[in-house]
């Protein structure tokens, strides 16, 4: 069977996938329940989760939900207006096409059907769109919507510091998308206290959004049965289960961790123990019970009170450990104790193999150890004393009902996930031209076989004049060319390859790295006469795998990266506050924009001034297609909302703002990733560009089998 | 490969589920499941699988919800914000439900936008909540440990609510006597700055009168007749000393470890172990045991042995017992079969035996521990498993009381009183709440009234008979009147006393009609202290935590399910 996939048809599956989406999209969205095959019933307003929850058949959509899925992989953050800005996309499309139906290109297509026509005509429009994104989006997103970002860091400091403030209004506007009304205020307050809480120093947060987003479910608790506004930070970290054995001890407590059974067995696996007598197994037991009670004696005499162990331990592990004041908690999962090993640095203890009384070297003191009782069930709380940036909390959550919390625990997961994509800038597809008001030279664009590459030379955070791409000829310029290595010695040149020696007379060089660190010159420059090949391994190893190859007379510097010869350039937010006058190709991380459509109505408006502005006339005509969807979203965010702030007023208010050049007032308080953003406009525009680019779906019965490369070697 | 992977079925998706018509009928039905059981005159619910099996007549919400056949994810979800806090603080269930329900249909029925409703709802619970934990609340009684009064008053309220347990006034007052004194007897005498309450184990005896039955300090053990003859004449001592086991003692062989085992011809490892048995009781023998308890099975030959040299022995105790014993005898479980520390010994005050109904027990006395007994009689199993959950519920109340030590008042009174003290406040000054809520006054109005009215149908569904229900407007109390009576008009005559007891009926308290529109008032806090002193006797009171938890639930469930704006139903 198969069925024409038309626009038509998308966007009927597109509308009403909207429909379900718009009732929980924003601050006033409202809640869905989904209920489990197991009979399990969720509150949610995760639009990815309800998408999944739908089960749904039709091929396109199914299709989009699949692409939904793949963004949030990325972003964890913006399906429901994935699927809104996808609707009004389709919708634009749909209305354009049944107005000029010969608009693209008609004089090409004649003879097909009109199935076949329509076909084509997406097919332009698809590449249309790509074309659109790489030489349109980015461009305009780099040069008029980068001077309105705000960014999350506090201005004043040279390093990068989170801003409380800045903070607070993320996560509210994130959590209001997410939680109830009712709640997200009390949420989004104390996942901003958790943050605060959890951190040693302000400056390594980025280490303790990784700890907590991968070790989360360790982290929380769910308490059910309890009002929501009990929920709370309680320091110290709160293990799932309770003590086998429990002796107060006041003061701080010695813990060690142990990852097997203290009591000796009579055969470990693969062994055999032959017993001759009937002597011989009591001498074996008796050995044994002197054995566990030497370990357990000698944990006592280094002043041990508290085991943690990974494994069950046998009854007469415990009988000592009471009588020895030693306190026991067994079974934990190997993640609880990979975290506490992360956060106080502690090696699990190996049992020494003699009994000789050697010190126990792997112990770690705790502040406190006792049992937490939630809601009648008993939790051991340890106050474990850090030793990394990460000062552990933990995250009590309260609900009447299993699916509210659940739904809190999600929603605090994924702000974990959208304040780590937050921090990592995101690379433009468009290539700046770097110009500095000190430099007339304007661009230097090297040229070498049709590629370009740009030269960006950073000293001392300021930017020097761009180098010309010189050609190292001979071996009487090697010195040049040293002096031209001295000037990049202070990019990052993380790893030093080695190549094969190729007759290439060229210089090239395209440094790319997140933050430009300095690297000292004579690192860079250890060139030996006769061996022609240098390994640096000196380099910090955790910035991207960038190759530089040096060569004796050929002297070459290559980039190893995927993109060609389109390499951006990128500035750090320090770059970014004092030279406001440098354009860079990239947002920045800890770029934000006021929410509520700010970030929609900026780009539809620079979008129409574009396509104003654009000679070619299909350019002009995707860009305007584009941002009139956009005002989709701020339309379905406004639509509750009555007298003035009713979304054209909001419309007109900022338009004008824009043309007389005045900040635009907000009538919300709540700040979004404008990264997020980007990410979600090109993927909507992937996803559409795959639905034109289809004009069959055929249903068949088997499913189609992958071909892999394995088979094909057998067959070999 | 033979994996079977079936396509999922679409799920069902269903819009505003609140105006379905279904969701509507079994929502009202459940509601007059629940609102019927409610108060000392509400009807029994018998839950039975028509296919044989047990049958269970009940009143209770823990009970009645977890029977219940629930099938719209809606309901689901209400029943089992219920039962979480149920799970939480044993009472007030009825009352969580009742109120969930009601504000549920009241704020339906106005119709305005959910998001208005949920904010507002969550203001006037702030109010309510801000109200009852504040010292100037009217219809709060603090507790004085000191006087057992109050207490015995709320463990009569309890038990007098739960009309299943099928209890005349007379067996009330016994078993609310009893249930006092094993709290009583489970607070430690030298507390330091935290208590650590002590434990109590209630022991079935059906088949006889409540009246039989009885509160008894230690522990007593359960064991058949036959092993009740073994045991030896006990010897008269001032203390006895105790081992308990957690190791099994039966002599079967222990982990061996993963590898294997290989044993040669010829040697017995029986032996083996029941030497090591026997040595084991040498060493307790030595050490002047006198009663060796064990959790698991003790070997028939070291018992014979302990026996011989004068020890009684006891096996099979159960896990549930081993803290109780633990605690009552200081002893620490022993789970080593080879040599025994002579701390992990406890001591007894005194042994013996005792027989109630047709059951034998072994009694332990504690010198001085917090662990006690109660044996709980009832006539027939239904009404006993009725009467087991609701001293468990009276129990825990006591408890709760002891962490926020104050009490509410209770036939109905604290819900009228409640809702005449939110109508006034949001009448007198509404602009703390429209400020932050962006809403005009007459919608702040309108749920108000659907809030108290909520309020106000709880303190109503206590009355089944169809009696007349008012309320005063001095105090803002419940009054409820006999069935036949709407002709009188001189109110003070046929009323004697509010819901809870504190105030009697005189001439100028206004009363009117719960369900009529009344002027808005402020209801007077102050108790008058002799009527309270002389009414205190008889006062119908409520647990203060279970019900705060039971208010904030119901409203926080109700507020979800109002909020709900689709429900995905996955049909796999």
């Amino acid at each position: 069977m198969a069925a024409a996939c038309s626009l038509k048809a998308a966007l009927q599956v597109a509308k009403v996938l909207e429909t379900i989406m718009s009732c929980c999209v924003g601050p006033e969205g409202r809640q869905v329940m989904c209920t489990k095959p197991t009979g399990e019933v969720l509150l949610s307003r995760d639009g990815g989760r309800l998408l999944k929850a739908l089960h749904l058949e039709h091929p396109l959509a199914r299709m989009m939900v699949a692409c939904v899925s793949s963004h949030l992989r990325k972003t964890g953050d913006g399906a429901k207006t994935f699927i809104i800005f996808l609707c009004h996309l389709l919708r634009g499309l749909h209305a354009i096409t049944d107005k000029e139906k010969d608009f693209f290109f008609s004089e090409n297509i004649q003879t097909h059907g009109n199935h076949w026509k329509n076909c084509c005509q997406w097919k332009f429009i698809s590449q249309a769109l790509l074309t659109f994104q790489t030489r349109v989006l980015d461009y305009v997103v780099d040069h008029y919507l980068s001077r309105h970002f705000l960014s999350i860091f506090s201005s004043s400091t040279k390093e990068r510091r989170l801003c409380r403030n800045s903070l607070e209004m993320l996560l509210e506007a994130y959590f209001g998308g997410r939680v109830g009304r009712n709640n997200h205020k009390f949420i989004s307050q104390l996942t901003c206290d958790y943050f605060f809480k959890g951190m040693a120093c302000e400056s390594a947060f980025e280490e303790v959004f990784e700890l907590v987003d991968d070790c989360y479910v360790e982290l929380k608790v769910g308490v059910t049965g309890l009002p929501v506004s009990e929920s709370r930070i309680v320091a110290g970290l709160v293990l799932h289960r309770d003590f086998s054995v429990y002796c107060p001890a006041d003061g701080d407590v010695r813990i060690v961790i142990v990852t097997e059974t203290l009591q000796p067995l009579f055969s470990t696996s693969g062994s055999e123990f032959i017993l001759n007598s009937e002597a011989q197994f009591q001498t074996s037991q008796f050995w044994i019970t002197e054995r566990t009670k030497a370990i357990m004696k000698h944990l006592q005499s280094q002043d041990v009170k508290l085991l943690l162990s990974s494994v069950k331990q046998p009854d007469l592990v415990i009988y000592y450990a009471g009588l020895n004041g030693i306190s026991v908690v067994e079974c934990l999962s190997s993640e609880e104790v990979s975290l506490i090993q992360k956060i106080i640095g502690l090696a699990p203890f190996v049992l020494p193999q003699a009994s000789s009384q050697h010190e126990v070297s792997s112990t770690a003191l705790v502040k406190f150890c006792k049992p937490l009782i939630l809601r009648s069930k008993r939790y051991v709380h340890l106050g474990l004393i850090s030793t990394c940036s990460f000062v552990p909390h933990c995250i009590v959550l309260c609900g009447p009902v299993q699916g509210l919390v659940e739904q809190h625990s999600d929603a605090l997961h994924g702000a974990f996930k959208m304040l780590r994509q937050l921090f990592k800038d995101l690379d433009l597809n468009y290539m700046t031209q770097a110009s500095d008001q000190n430099c007339t030279s304007g661009p230097l664009i090297y040229k070498n076989s049709g590629e370009s590459n740009q030269l960006p030379e950073i000293v001392n955070g300021s930017i020097q004049r761009p180098y010309q791409g010189t050609v190292v000829k001979n071996k009487d310029e090697l010195a040049k060319s040293q002096t031209y290595l001295k000037v990049y010695s202070n990019l990052v040149v993380p790893n030093i390859e080695l190549e094969t020696h190729t007759p290439c007379s060229t210089l090239e060089v395209t440094p790319t790295d997140e933050t430009l660190r300095c690297l000292s010159p004579n690192e860079a420059m250890i060139i030996d006469d006769h061996e022609p090949l240098i390994e640096n391994n000196s380099a910090n190893s955790a910035t991207k795998n960038t190759g530089i190859d040096i060569y004796y007379e050929n002297l070459q510097v290559t980039k190893i990266a995927g993109k060609g010869g389109m390499l951006p350039v990128r500035c750090t937010s320090l770059e970014m506050s004092t030279s406001p006058s440098y354009c860079f190709s990239s947002i920045p991380a800890g770029c934000v924009l006021p929410v509520g459509g700010s970030f929609e109505i900026l780009l539809h408006y620079y979008l129409l001034n574009y396509a104003k502005n654009c000679q070619q006339s299909e350019e002009a005509m995707v860009s305007m297609i584009i941002a009139n969807a956009l005002l989709g979203i701020p339309q379905s965010l406004y639509k509750s909302k009555k007298g003035n702030y009713r979304f054209p007023q909001i419309y007109v208010r900022a338009l004008r703002a824009l043309q007389t050049n005045q900040p635009i007032i907000s009538s919300q308080t709540g700040l979004e990733s404008v990264a997020g953003k980007y990410q979600l406009l090109s993927s909507v525009l992937q996803c559409l560009t795959k639905i034109l680019t289809l004009d069959l779906v055929i249903s068949i019965k088997r499913q189609p089998r992958e071909i892999s490369d394995q088979d094909s070697e057998e067959e070999l | 490969m033979m994996s079977r992977v079936e396509a999922k079925k679409p799920s069902s998706c269903e819009s505003e589920p609140l105006t379905s018509e279904r969701v509507r009928v079994t929502l009202s039905v459940l509601k007059g499941v629940v609102t019927s059981c409610y108060g000392p005159a509400g009807r029994l619910k018998q839950l039975h699988n028509g296919r044989g099996g047990s049958v269970r007549t009940t009143s209770q919400s823990a009970a009645l919800l977890a029977g219940l056949p629930v099938s719209h994810p809606v309901l689901k979800m209400l029943a089992a914000s219920v039962q979480n806090h149920v799970s939480c603080f044993s009472d007030c269930g009825l009352f969580t439900t009742i109120l969930c329900c009601n504000l549920v249909e009241n704020v339906q029925r106005i119709g305005l936008p959910p998001t208005t409703v949920i904010k507002l709802n969550k203001h006037l619970l702030s109010l309510c909540t801000s109200y009852l934990t504040s010292e100037a609340c009217g219809c709060r009684i603090p507790v004085d440990f000191s006087c057992t009064q109050i207490l015995l008053c709320l463990v009569r309220s309890i038990l007098t609510s739960k009309p299943a347990c099928m209890l005349t006034r007379k067996e009330i007052d016994h078993v609310s006597t009893l249930i006092l004194r094993v709290f009583l007897l489970t607070i430690p005498e030298n507390t330091k700055d935290r208590i650590i309450l002590g434990k109590s184990v209630i022991i079935p005896l059906k088949g006889q009168r409540v009246t039989d039955s009885t509160v008894l300090p230690g522990i007593l053990i359960e064991i058949p007749e036959v092993q009740l003859m073994k045991i030896l004449p006990i010897k008269k001592s001032d203390s006895f000393k105790v081992a308990l086991f957690c190791a099994s003692l039966s002599g079967d062989l222990s982990d061996t470890g993963e590898g294997t085992l290989v044993v040669s011809y010829g040697v017995s490892l029986e032996n083996a172990v029941l030497d090591q048995l026997l040595n084991l009781g040498r060493q307790l023998v030595s050490d002047h045991v006198d009663l060796v308890m064990c959790q698991k099975v003790i070997h028939p030959s070291l018992k014979q042995f302990l026996r011989t040299h004068g020890v009684t022995a006891i096996d099979r105790v159960g896990v549930a017992l081993m803290e109780p014993l633990s605690k009552a005898t200081g002893t620490q479980p022993i789970g080593s079969l080879a040599s025994i520390s002579p701390s992990s010994y406890g001591s007894v005050k005194d042994l013996g035996t005792a027989k109630f109904g047709s059951k034998h027990f072994f009694h332990l006395i504690p010198n001085e521990a917090t662990v006690c007994s109660l044996l709980l009689c009832s006539r027939n199993d239904t009404a006993w498993d009725e009467l087991k959950l609701t001293s468990q519920t009276a129990l825990h109340a006591l408890q709760l009381t002891i962490r926020e030590p104050c009490v509410l008042l209770g036939g109905g009174c604290t819900e009228t009183h409640l809702a005449a003290y939110i109508r006034h406040k949001t009448r007198s000054e509404p602009e703390s709440i429209l400020q932050d809520s962006s809403c005009t006054q007459t919608e702040l109005q309108l749920i108000t009234e659907a809030f108290c009215g909520a309020l106000e149908s709880v303190a109503g569904s206590l009355e089944h008979d169809g009696g007349e229900m008012l309320t005063d407007g001095t105090y803002g109390h419940f009054w409820s009147a006999q069935a036949d009576s709407s002709s009188v008009v001189n109110w003070p005559d046929l009323l004697s006393r509010c819901g809870c007891g504190l105030h009697s009926c005189r001439g100028e308290l206004g009363l009117s009609f719960l369900r009529s529109p009344r002027p808005p008032f402020s209801p007077l806090t102050c108790l008058p202290p002799q009527e309270a002193a002389g009414a205190a006797n008889n006062l119908t009171l409520d647990c203060f935590t279970a019900k705060l938890s039971g208010l904030q639930v119901a409203v926080e469930t109700a507020n979800l399910i109002l909020d709900l704006s689709y429900v995905i139903e996955d049909k796999n």
